[in-house]
C-alpha cells in the first residue's frame, strides 16, 4: 500500500546563502550509489513538500532542472522553514513530490520568453533557465525582468551575472542607496519600458499577487494576449492532493490543477 | 420483494448480523450522538444527531505517522491501521449520501486515503427513512439524492418495512418475512431552490446574511461532507518521539488561506462563507456532476446564528 504521506530521504550537498534569510540548497537522493543513480523526474514550476520530521512540512517550488539533484531557495519564516535553513549538508530533508503542473517547456519551444519575477517568485523562474540553458537552441530570444527590494536582496546573484551576457537580463529595485547605478522603481516599469510586441512571445510571470496583477495591465497594454501568458499561485498546500482543500480558489485546487496556469484560464476566478 | 421485520424483534435482529462487528447507532445519553451501541435500550432513532457521521472514516484527529527522530535514517513509521467491520444503524439517507461525496475525494484513482478506503469496506449501511424528517431544517428533497444503502427501514408503527439496497445488504435479510409495499420518498417542509450560482456571486443578499457569522466553523464540522484537513506535527516531551497527524480545519477560518510571510488570501468572512456555498453547490457540480450538499441542514441548526444560506439562495433574483 502506498501511503499518501510517505517521504523520501534526500541529503543536502550545498548550501549557499542569498540573502538574511534566504538560501538556496541543492539536494540530492540519499542511499543512491554513484554507479546506479537514479533520475529525478521533475519539471519546472513543479513543487514538493519538504519535511523535517517533528517540525512538519511546507511546500517549495524547484528552482533547478536536473536529474542529478534538486535545488530549492528557502526563506526562513516560520517554524517549518527556519529549520530548514539551519541545516547544514549532510543533513537528511524529507520529499514528497512532484506535485502539480509545470511550465509547458516542450510546448513552447521556437518562441522568444519573456520572464518576469517579483522577489521570492524568481525561484521557480530560474528553474526555467536552467532548463533554458540546457536548451538553449529549443528558443529564441529570452528577455527577463526581475524585481527585488534592494541591492541586499537580489537572489542568484551568480546566475545573474552569467544571465546578464547569455540573455537579456533587466534588473530593478525598491529601494537603492544613491550610488546605485541600476534601475530604481516598480518591475511594471521596466517592463513598459523595453516597448516589447507579443509576437511569437511566451510570458511566465511569478511573485506576489499584487505584483503579477499590475504586470498583466501592464502586458494587456503593450498587446499581449491573456493566453500568451503563465502565472505561477502561491497557496499553503497541506497534502499537495486536492483533498486538503487549503490551496482551492474557486473549484480550481493550486495543488493540482496548478501553480503553474495559463492565464486565460484563471482570470477572474473568485478567490 | 422485500421485507418485514417486527419492532421487537428489532434487537434480535441487529444483534444477530452484527455478530463479530461493532454497531453504530444514535445514542441517547444527553446528547443524541453517533455512537458504538453497548446496550440496545440506548438506540434512539427520534430526531438525528447533530454530529454527522463523518467521524467514524475520517477523526477529526488522526495520526499519519510515528515519529522517532532518534532513527535519523527512517525518523517515520506508517501508523497502521486496523479496522473491526461495522454497521452504521440508524442514519439516514442525506448521512450516507455524504459519503458518496467524500469517496470523489478519497477513494480517487490517483489519491486515497487507506483509513477512509478501510473505514468504508468495513461498514455497513443500514438507513432508517425519514418520515416524517427529523428536523425542521431538513431539505434533503431538494437535494436529488440517490438511495445508497445496504438496507433502509420504515417505521410502519408495530414493524418495519426493510428494503434492501445492495447484494450484500439483500444476504442479511432472506429470513425475513417477505412484504408487499413501496418505500415512500422523503418530503420536506423546506425547500432549496437550486439557481445556477455562476451569475449570484456578487449579489448583496450574500453579505447580508453573512454579516451575522462570527467564523467560528461549526457549520464546516457539523457538515456531512466537509472534511478539509490540516497536517501538522507533534513531539513528546523528550523531543524525540512523537508523529504527523491530519486534523480537521475549516475553511471559515482567517488562517486557512494564510502563507508564509502573513498574507491570506480570503481576509473577510464574506469570501469564506462564499467559498464554502459555491463549493457546495457549484464547483463541486461542476467537477463531479453532483452537489456536494446533501440537504442535512445540519449547517444551519449548528450555526449559533442561524445563518441559513438556502434562504440567501432563495430570494436571488
Amino acid at each position: 500500500m502506498k501511503m499518501l504521506f510517505d517521504s523520501a530521504a534526500f541529503r543536502i550537498i550545498a548550501k549557499e546563502k542569498q540573502t538574511q534569510d534566504i538560501y538556496l540548497f541543492r539536494l540530492e537522493k540519499a542511499g543512491a550509489k554513484k554507479t546506479e543513480k537514479s533520475e529525478l523526474n521533475y519539471q519546472p514550476g513543479q513543487f514538493f513538500q519538504l519535511g523535517i520530521p517533528g517540525f512538519g512540512e511546507a511546500p517549495f517550488s524547484v528552482c533547478s532542472a536536473s536529474k542529478d539533484f534538486i535545488e530549492f531557495n528557502i526563506r526562513g519564516l516560520g517554524e517549518v522553514t527556519n529549520k530548514l535553513i539551519s541545516l547544514q549538508p549532510r543533513e537528511l530533508i524529507w520529499l514528497r513530490g512532484p506535485y502539480g503542473t509545470s511550465y509547458p517547456m516542450k510546448e513552447i519551444r521556437g518562441n522568444s520568453l519573456v520572464i518576469i519575477g517579483g522577489g521570492t517568485g524568481v525561484a521557480p523562474l530560474r528553474g526555467v533557465l536552467k532548463h533554458v540553458e540546457a536548451h538553449r537552441a529549443d528558443y529564441d530570444r529570452v528577455h527577463l525582468f526581475f524585481g527585488f527590494k534592494s541591492p541586499e536582496e537580489i537572489l542568484f546573484k551568480k546566475d545573474m551575472n552569467a544571465w546578464n551576457r547569455i540573455f537579456d537580463l533587466h534588473l530593478t529595485l525598491d529601494k537603492a542607496p544613491k550610488d546605485y547605478k541600476g534601475k530604481v522603481g516598480l518591475v511594471t516599469k521596466i517592463v513598459e519600458e523595453s516597448r516589447l510586441d507579443n509576437k511569437n512571445k511566451i510570458v511566465m510571470i511569478c511573485g506576489p499577487p499584487i505584483m503579477m496583477k499590475f504586470t498583466i495591465q501592464t502586458l494587456e497594454k503593450t498587446g499581449f494576449n491573456h493566453d500568451q501568458i503563465f502565472v505561477s499561485y502561491e497557496r499553503r498546500m497541506k497534502c499537495g492532493t486536492g483533498m486538503c482543500g487549503h490551496c482551492m480558489i474557486s473549484g480550481v485546487y493550486v495543488c493540482k490543477d496548478g501553480p503553474v496556469f495559463r492565464y486565460d484560464k484563471v482570470k477572474g476566478l473568485h478567490e | 420483494m422485500d421485507k418485514v421485520l417486527e419492532k421487537k424483534r428489532l434487537n434480535e435482529f441487529l444483534s444477530k448480523v452484527s455478530k463479530g462487528k461493532e454497531l453504530i447507532a444514535p445514542v441517547k445519553k444527553g446528547t443524541l450522538r453517533f455512537e458504538v451501541v453497548t446496550a440496545f435500550a440506548d438506540i434512539c432513532l427520534e430526531g438525528r444527531p447533530l454530529f454527522p457521521i463523518k467521524k467514524f472514516f475520517s477523526p477529526s484527529k488522526q495520526d499519519l505517522l510515528s515519529l522517532n527522530l532518534a532513527k535519523k535514517d527512517k525518523p517515520y513509521d506508517e501508523v497502521k491501521v486496523k479496522f473491526k467491520p461495522r454497521i452504521i444503524f440508524g442514519a439516514r439517507l442525506c448521512d450516507f449520501n455524504g459519503l458518496l461525496r467524500l469517496d470523489k475525494f478519497f477513494l480517487s484513482k490517483e489519491y486515497r486515503d487507506d483509513y477512509y478506503k478501510l473505514a468504508r469496506e468495513n461498514t455497513l449501511l443500514f438507513a432508517i427513512n425519514c418520515v416524517p424528517t427529523p428536523s425542521k431544517y431538513c431539505f434533503c428533497e431538494s437535494m436529488s439524492l440517490e438511495r445508497y444503502y445496504d438496507l433502509m427501514f420504515h417505521d410502519l408503527g408495530d414493524k418495519y418495512y426493510v428494503e434492501a439496497g445492495t447484494v450484500r445488504g439483500k444476504s442479511l435479510i432472506n429470513e425475513l418475512r417477505d412484504y408487499d409495499f413501496t418505500m415512500p420518498a422523503i418530503t420536506c417542509d423546506k425547500k432549496l431552490d437550486k439557481k445556477d450560482l455562476a451569475k449570484y456571486y456578487d449579489d448583496v443578499a450574500w453579505s447580508k446574511e453573512n454579516d451575522k457569522c462570527l467564523s467560528c466553523g461549526k457549520c464546516t464540522a457539523h457538515c456531512t461532507t466537509c472534511l478539509c484537513f490540516d497536517v501538522n506535527d507533534e513531539l513528546a516531551p523528550d523531543l524525540q518521539k512523537g508523529k504527523r497527524f491530519k486534523e480537521w480545519d475549516s475553511c471559515q477560518f482567517l488562517n486557512f488561506t494564510l502563507v508564509a510571510g502573513g498574507a491570506v488570501f480570503r481576509k473577510e468572512r464574506l469570501p469564506r462563507f462564499k467559498h464554502r456555498i459555491y463549493h457546495k453547490l457549484q464547483y463541486f457540480r461542476e467537477k463531479f456532476g453532483m452537489d456536494m450538499c446533501t440537504g442535512c441542514g445540519r449547517c444551519i441548526e449548528a450555526c449559533p446564528r442561524l445563518i441559513d444560506f438556502t434562504e440567501v439562495i432563495n430570494k436571488l433574483k
